[in-house]
């Protein structure tokens, strides 16, 4: 968990109350309340190699940054979201992200001489120059754009699907947000 | 022996199964339901969740569904099972099938959109001379229409037009939103025809909340969920379907049950697959199958998702007046409307679906980072955007057979599907998307994008032919009431009998003709002929 998900869980606990008298029956079954996987611990990379992940955060703070307080790529996790859902991705996509970021990081170390995740705003920028290209249906002939237009899609989405977007959407609305109908396993 | 005597089967549980047990069971036939999949409980099956708790935080897992590309993470649980109930199709020529298993079949997750065909897809071929016209014609299922659209509650606006005929509608009088109303006026000028969008009411208006408990409450119907049927078994004295062999799907224990009366509701290739699946002495092609068309033949519609996307310029920043964004509409075919020779470089036509309000995506727009966050805060609830549905023609050619070898989880030969979109289709996507931007254009809309990119056959989840009717049994499997040609106890009434589709959306025809085929065969077993 990490720094900001437990001053969150802090905040919400209704620890520092008294503790209620509970007397449960012994016929009756109790609704427990309980959290995903992610709430507790950190998520083990496997796929992609550390510099491969290290281009990917850089990248994604570019495409995503944080803006008005609003929670980014970063605060998201979507990094380390991709790094698990590439890794169960069919090879072709696979392919696409790793040679996407060796490529991208070689054109840094080629006109910076330094790694892409080392580079200021910039000159991060003009290596995502790419993605200045028009939208076409089908994906751009280039490898590189269309690495970096599956990327952009990518981190926008496991941004704002994330638990941070959630809790930023969430914060001073009554309701909650980002509910929607599951269908459980039908059999 | 039957458990309890029936008087018919039916197969599949959906728009055709559904609706041949509402109007067999309230008229006091005994019904036996066989349907492949589970029983769904809403209560018990269906949760709030918030996209982050998913396991893939919306993404789906990665390869689960190779063809479905309707599947969110949320509703995955709902559609087929892909590796245990696989098919094929050539490699360069996709085709994607999108199968529900589930007591209600499709129509637990159908788009409702409910419109009548015309005389234009009923007579095409005096029309244009291209195809088979239907052995029907409007005036034979239009009393049908009549009382299948007040039973799902069916909105819209008549407008007195050929191609799109009148229906018995819950009229929608709202008043249009500016966007939509400066789209109709542009629309409008290049003589277009815009009207309100024509749909079922209500969230869900599926089998198994309109058809189904209304048969069951009769005591006519019996439903067997998870009954996978394998064969249709053949009187080789008569030549009449008299078994059905079924699998249930958990156990996988083999069940036989007398059948007097087959009802076939499986869905288009589902009912096909079935038929090409029960050969005999008699129908050593097929059941059905003197004619040798059976599984072919097979058709769709195409679809061009948001063929163009735009924004209403005075709706950036969220500025404009209130009612300046909202709504949608619908956009008939309009093109080669007039007999003999087409105007167009293609034959028939196309119809659009439009609507006002959405967020384009942010694939759209060549930035990143704040200015994209910029760019999207600007456009969010400013979008126009389009969707074509064109006619796909049938072809010979295209069609269902069984694979040699492929099997599904359950033994059962699995299909092999051939369709591919011709020059014919393509010339009409292009023709839609640029008819579309200059809509757009005249309307003051600023295009961000339009293309013309078909999604693959089998897609817009409207296949259609396969089993199609027609005056000659040799040239048709079955005859102008879904009754096999060759089998007089064997009805099939779902998609495959269409021998031509049109543009409109075909669940609001398959009830109508499954009620009027349900009605014919209670009079002719009155009459004693079946």
């Amino acid at each position: 968990m990490n720094r900001r998900r437990l001053l969150q869980t802090i905040a919400a606990s209704p620890a520092l109350l008294p503790a209620q008298q509970v007397n449960p029956s012994p016929d009756e079954s109790a609704v427990l309340k309980a959290d995903s996987p992610d709430a507790a611990g950190e998520p083990v990379r496997r796929f992609f190699s550390p510099a491969q992940f290290a281009t990917l955060g850089a990248l994604a703070e570019r495409i995503a940054p944080s803006i008005g307080g609003r929670p980014g790529a970063k605060e998201a996790e979507a990094a380390a979201f991709l790094d698990f859902l590439l890794a169960s991705s069919p090879r072709s996509r696979q392919g696409l992200y790793q040679r996407g970021l060796d490529s991208l990081d070689r054109a840094a170390r080629a006109r910076y001489q330094k790694g892409f995740a080392e580079l200021g705003g910039a000159e991060a920028d003009a290596l995502l120059a790419p993605l200045k290209t028009k939208w076409t249906y089908t994906a751009p002939a280039d490898p590189q754009a269309a690495f970096l237009r599956a990327a952009k899609a990518d981190i926008l989405r496991a941004t704002a699907n994330s638990r941070a977007a959630a809790e930023a959407n969430a914060a001073g609305r009554r309701r909650a947000t980002g509910l929607n109908p599951y269908w459980h396993v039908i059999d | 022996m039957a458990k309890f005597d029936h008087d018919v089967v039916i197969i599949g549980s959906g728009a055709s199964g559904g609706m041949a047990a509402y109007v067999l069971a309230q008229a006091g036939v005994k019904c036996l339901m066989l349907e492949a999949g589970p029983m769904v409980d809403f209560t018990r099956h269906r949760s709030l969740k918030a996209v982050y708790d998913l396991p893939f935080r919306g993404f789906g897992e990665p390869g689960r569904f190779p063809h479905i590309t309707q599947a969110s993470e949320f509703d995955a649980n709902l559609w087929i099972d892909e590796k245990k109930n696989p098919y094929s199709h050539p490699e360069n020529d996709p085709y994607y099938w999108v199968r529900i298993r589930l007591l209600g079949g499709k129509t637990l997750r159908w788009g409702r959109a409910s419109w009548r065909l015309s005389d234009y897809e009923f007579k095409c071929k005096d029309h244009d001379g291209w195809g088979e016209n239907w052995p029907i014609s409007l005036a034979d299922l239009a009393p049908f229409y009549d009382r299948v659209e007040p039973l799902i509650r069916v909105s819209g606006r008549n407008e007195g037009w050929a191609q799109m005929p009148d229906g018995k509608l819950l009229a929608d009088e709202s008043v249009d939103s500016l966007s939509i109303q400066r789209f109709n006026a542009s629309a409008r000028k290049l003589g277009v025809p815009t009207t309100k969008p024509r749909r079922a009411t209500g969230t869900l208006a599926s089998s198994v909340n309109l058809l189904l408990p209304v048969a069951q409450a009769t005591g006519n119907l019996t439903i067997v969920p998870n009954a996978i049927v394998r064969e249709l078994g053949v009187d080789p004295k008569t030549g009449l379907v008299n078994a059905v062999h079924y699998i249930d799907r958990r156990s996988r224990r083999e069940y036989t049950v007398p059948a007097k009366v087959l009802l076939l509701g499986a869905s288009t290739l589902e009912s096909a697959r079935l038929l090409l699946n029960s050969k005999s002495r008699q129908f050593p092609t097929g059941l059905a199958n003197t004619s040798g068309v059976l599984g072919r033949y097979l058709f769709d519609q195409f679809y061009v998702k948001n063929t163009v996307t735009a924004l209403v310029p005075e709706a950036r920043g969220g500025k404009g007046p209130r009612n300046l964004m909202g709504g949608a509409g619908y956009v008939p075919r309009f093109t080669n409307l007039k007999p003999g020779k087409p105007e167009k470089n293609y034959l028939r036509g196309w119809a659009w679906d439009f609507g006002s309000g959405g967020t384009p995506s942010p694939d759209l727009f060549p930035q990143w980072g704040a200015e994209l966050a910029q760019t999207m805060a600007d456009v969010q609830g400013a979008g126009f955007a389009m969707t074509t549905m064109g006619e796909s023609l049938p072809r010979y050619e295209h069609r269902i057979t069984i694979h040699p070898t492929l099997r599904d989880d359950w033994g059962i030969p699995a299909p092999h599907i051939e369709q591919r979109y011709t020059e014919n289709e393509h010339n009409m996507a292009k023709d839609a998307m640029e008819t579309g931007v200059a809509l757009c254009q005249g309307a003051g809309f600023e295009v961000l994008a339009a293309h013309a990119q078909m999604v693959p056959p089998g897609e817009s989840i409207h296949e259609l032919g396969t089993c199609r009717m027609g005056a000659d049994p040799k040239k048709s499997v079955l005859n102008a009431y879904n009754q096999a040609h060759d089998v007089r106890n064997l009805f099939v009434l779902d998609g495959g009998a269409f021998p031509s589709g049109g543009v409109q959306n075909p669940t609001l025809t398959i009830m109508a003709l499954t009620m009027r085929a349900s009605e014919y065969l209670m009079e002719q077993k009155k009459q004693g002929k079946i």
